[in-house]
């Protein structure tokens, strides 16, 4: 066992845990760089909203392995190309890829030794950040996706994570995906969990020229679960990355995903979050314009009812000599109650001159004229702003590819704001 | 069936409605004509019931009922329907669900029965075809990116699946190309009928030729200046609107 010096109990518990021996370079180098390091606190300028106090207040234990039923995760489309791990274990007779096409390389990391080389090769920057660094050190199993040159696959890929914490514990799935040159594909994680626990996924992403990645993201974490997310996507040129991060659960979620776009690409990060009780969410998001005509959109909507709080923090970098972007970002925000809290801010970094770059952040209450016109067609002063709070979230799930994910995404939000006596799921 | 008595009302502070009187009795048309600014969306948004004006004065009784002891939603149960001018964009909202909800939430406060959604496929067919409108607006978002014309059609289809006593069309036939404002005319004079009352908002003559009316007012000002038959709109349209305030300054043009 390596000797760490940390200063706070939950990374001295985290590093002094169990130590897989595969990927040891990569292991290696991030507990290299966790030696010393602490949990952020609210002076450091990234985390100035979001108060880690109550993680570090609790000590996590590697997570055992457990059977879960998990008929009622099971997505019709995705029976027979569905990778599921529980606890951060594989589970493979939950699991079944029998649907997927001759080709493609869906399979858990831990059996996937031919991915090695490719692991932590995506870079965010020039230190990663701390959980992601936890997440290298630690991680035990996670899914390797392999797309082969112009396969484009038709059905869609399931991942489930789930968490079964009796006390509390630590998981840290890990997936790399990889789409060759002119490869598409569609993507749905899932993390769903139960009891109190710490989820430290960390997504890596390389997208081949041309090729194409739909990727839906779905946190349903228990109302007690810690989720500290990284996403990393480098998308080649003329390539497309678009991915939907949709966020109901976690006592405290943070996310950060990272898109590069190389000459000509395409990037969407959207995102929803839905936020009720004591609830903090998280987003802190860099779309790196690297080069030259990329294109990028970002819709972030957030919900925010009684003491709960939303952070989003966009950043956009055009580099130097990326001319012909084109950049937007959109932050919107309801506030149900007036505890409920809102800290958005976009963050601009423009270093080529001939470029296009829209930005806007709302924050507010229902607007009224929109109120009375559903008034003004018989709907009670209840009824139309249920309505409105659910077609504020629906919005966003629209254009989710996958039918069954859109429906049960739409079933939660109409349960969570009211509207589900008004049976307008068509 | 709707009866307006001296009606004063008031925006921000600002009295927009400075007396009105009309009398709407049922089977009937009437258009009100009147320059930019002089009250006739407010008066229709004071009707429907909305929150920002403030009503000062006067009595507006609906089919013998006190229209303002009514909040809006009640109004549209009660059988009062606005067209609005600019009808409102509802993202996430799918504009069949949306009209089926509006359809049953009537019909439940008319103790009919409701529909279900397969029901509700067949009702909602017949009443597409009466405005004309292509099926893939109903999977749409409310509104949502519709264009002027089409947000007009949409405001019908909710007219001729709400069936109201009372339709106020606060200028249907702006942003309506020609064929567009023939189709919508039919299908409002098709859902007229001896018990049910029109009430036309607009600025030209040629809408009135389709859904002929039996009154035409003048509003201006927050005051009605002059009532006549339906020759009245193209009079207007030859010479204006100054005779008509010149006349009423004199005092005589009633
Ligand atoms: N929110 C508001 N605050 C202040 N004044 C307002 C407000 N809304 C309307 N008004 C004023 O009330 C007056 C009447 O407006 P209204 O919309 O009823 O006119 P209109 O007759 O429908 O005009 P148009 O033919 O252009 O549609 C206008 O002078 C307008 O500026
Ligand atoms: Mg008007």
């Amino acid at each position: 066992m390596t000797s760490m010096v940390v200063g706070s109990n939950l990374l001295v518990d985290l590093v002094r845990g169990p130590r897989p021996a595969e990927w040891a370079s990569l292991r290696e180098a991030a507990e290299g760089r966790l030696e010393g390091r602490d949990l952020p606190t609210t002076k450091d300028e990234a985390w100035k909203y979001t108060d880690l106090k109550a993680l570090s207040a609790r000590a996590f234990s590697p997570a055992p392995r457990a059977t879960v039923d998990i008929s009622a995760y099971l997505l019709p489309e995705m029976v027979g190309t569905r990778q599921v791990f529980v606890n951060g274990h594989h589970a493979p007779h939950a699991s079944c890829a029998s649907a997927v096409p001759a080709g493609v390389r869906f399979l858990p990391l831990s059996t996937a030794s031919e991915a090695c080389h490719a692991l932590g090769t995506v870079k965010n920057g020039e230190v990663p950040e701390l959980f992601e660094d936890l997440n290298s050190a630690r991680f035990e199993d996670g899914a390797v996706i392999l797309v082969p040159k112009n396969l484009k696959v038709t059905l869609p890929l399931h991942l489930l994570f789930l968490t079964r914490a009796d006390a509390p514990v630590a998981v840290f799935p890990r997936v790399l995906v990889v789409l060759e040159p002119g490869a598409e594909l569609e993507l749905v994680e899932e993390h769903h969990g139960e009891g109190t626990y710490l989820s430290c996924p960390v997504v890596e992403v390389r997208i081949g020229e041309g090729a194409i990645l739909r990727h839906e993201r779905v946190q349903r974490e228990s109302p007690e679960a810690f989720h500290l997310g990284t996403l990393k996507a480098e998308v080649g040129r003329h390539g497309q990355y678009h991915s939907r991060t949709l966020s109901f659960g976690a006592r405290f979620s943070r996310q950060h995903p990272w898109v590069r776009l190389a000459e000509g690409a395409e990037g969407t990060l959207d995102g929803l979050a839905l936020l009720d009780g004591q609830q903090v969410a998280d987003t802190h998001s860099f779309m790196h314009h690297a080069e030259p005509n990329a294109v990028s959109h970002q819709l972030h909507k957030c919900i925010v009812d009684g003491k709960a709080r939303a952070i989003f923090n966009g950043q956009v970098r055009v580099a130097p000599g990326a001319q012909g972007t084109d950049a937007k970002q959109q932050s919107r925000n309801l506030l149900l109650s007036e505890t409920a809290r809102v800290d958005t801010k976009p963050q601009l970094e423009i270093y080529a001159d001939d470029v296009k770059c829209s930005h806007g952040a709302a924050v507010g209450q229902l607007d009224p004229e929109e109120l009375f016109y559903l008034e003004s067609r018989g709907l009670n002063a209840d009824d139309a702003r249920n309505l409105l709070t659910y077609g504020f979230a629906a919005d966003v799930l629209q254009r989710v590819p996958v039918a069954s994910v859109r429906r049960s995404l739409r079933q939660l939000v109409m349960a969570r704001t009211q509207a589900a006596s008004l049976g307008v799921l068509a | 069936m709707l009866s307006i008595k001296n009606l004063t009302a008031s925006i921000n502070g600002t009295l927009v409605l400075k007396g009105i009187d009309l009398e709407i009795k049922a089977g009937e048309i009437h258009a009100i004509m009147g320059p930019n600014g002089s009250g006739k969306s407010t008066l229709g948004k004071v009707l429907a019931g909305h929150p920002a004006y403030e009503v000062t004065g006067g009595e507006v009784l609906f089919e013998g009922r006190d229209l303002f002891s009514l909040a809006a939603d009640e109004r549209a149960r009660a059988g009062l329907f606005m067209g609005f001018q600019h009808p409102i964009e509802v993202p996430g909202v799918s504009n069949a669900s949306f009209l089926r909800l509006a359809y049953n939430k009537k019909a439940e406060a008319e103790g009919r029965d409701e529909l279900d959604p397969l029901e509700f496929d067949d009702f909602i067919h017949e009443k597409i075809k009466l405005v004309a409108m292509r099926e893939e607006f109903l999977d749409r978002s409310l509104n949502e990116g519709f264009s002027g014309g089409e947000k007009k059609r949409n405001e019908i289809l909710q007219m001729a699946v709400l069936e109201p006593k009372l339709a106020i069309l606060d200028e249907l036939d702006s942003g309506l190309d020609i064929d567009a404002l023939r189709v919508l005319g039919d299908a409002v004079n098709r859902l007229q009928r001896a018990d049910r009352a029109l009430l036309i908002i607009t600025h030209f003559p040629r809408i009135l030729e389709t859904i002929q009316p039996h009154h035409v007012h003048v509003l201006s000002g927050g005051r009605i200046l002059k009532s006549a038959g339906k020759e009245l709109a193209l009079e207007l349209e030859e010479r204006g609107y100054d005779w008509v305030l010149e006349a009423s300054a004199a005092g005589g043009a009633r």
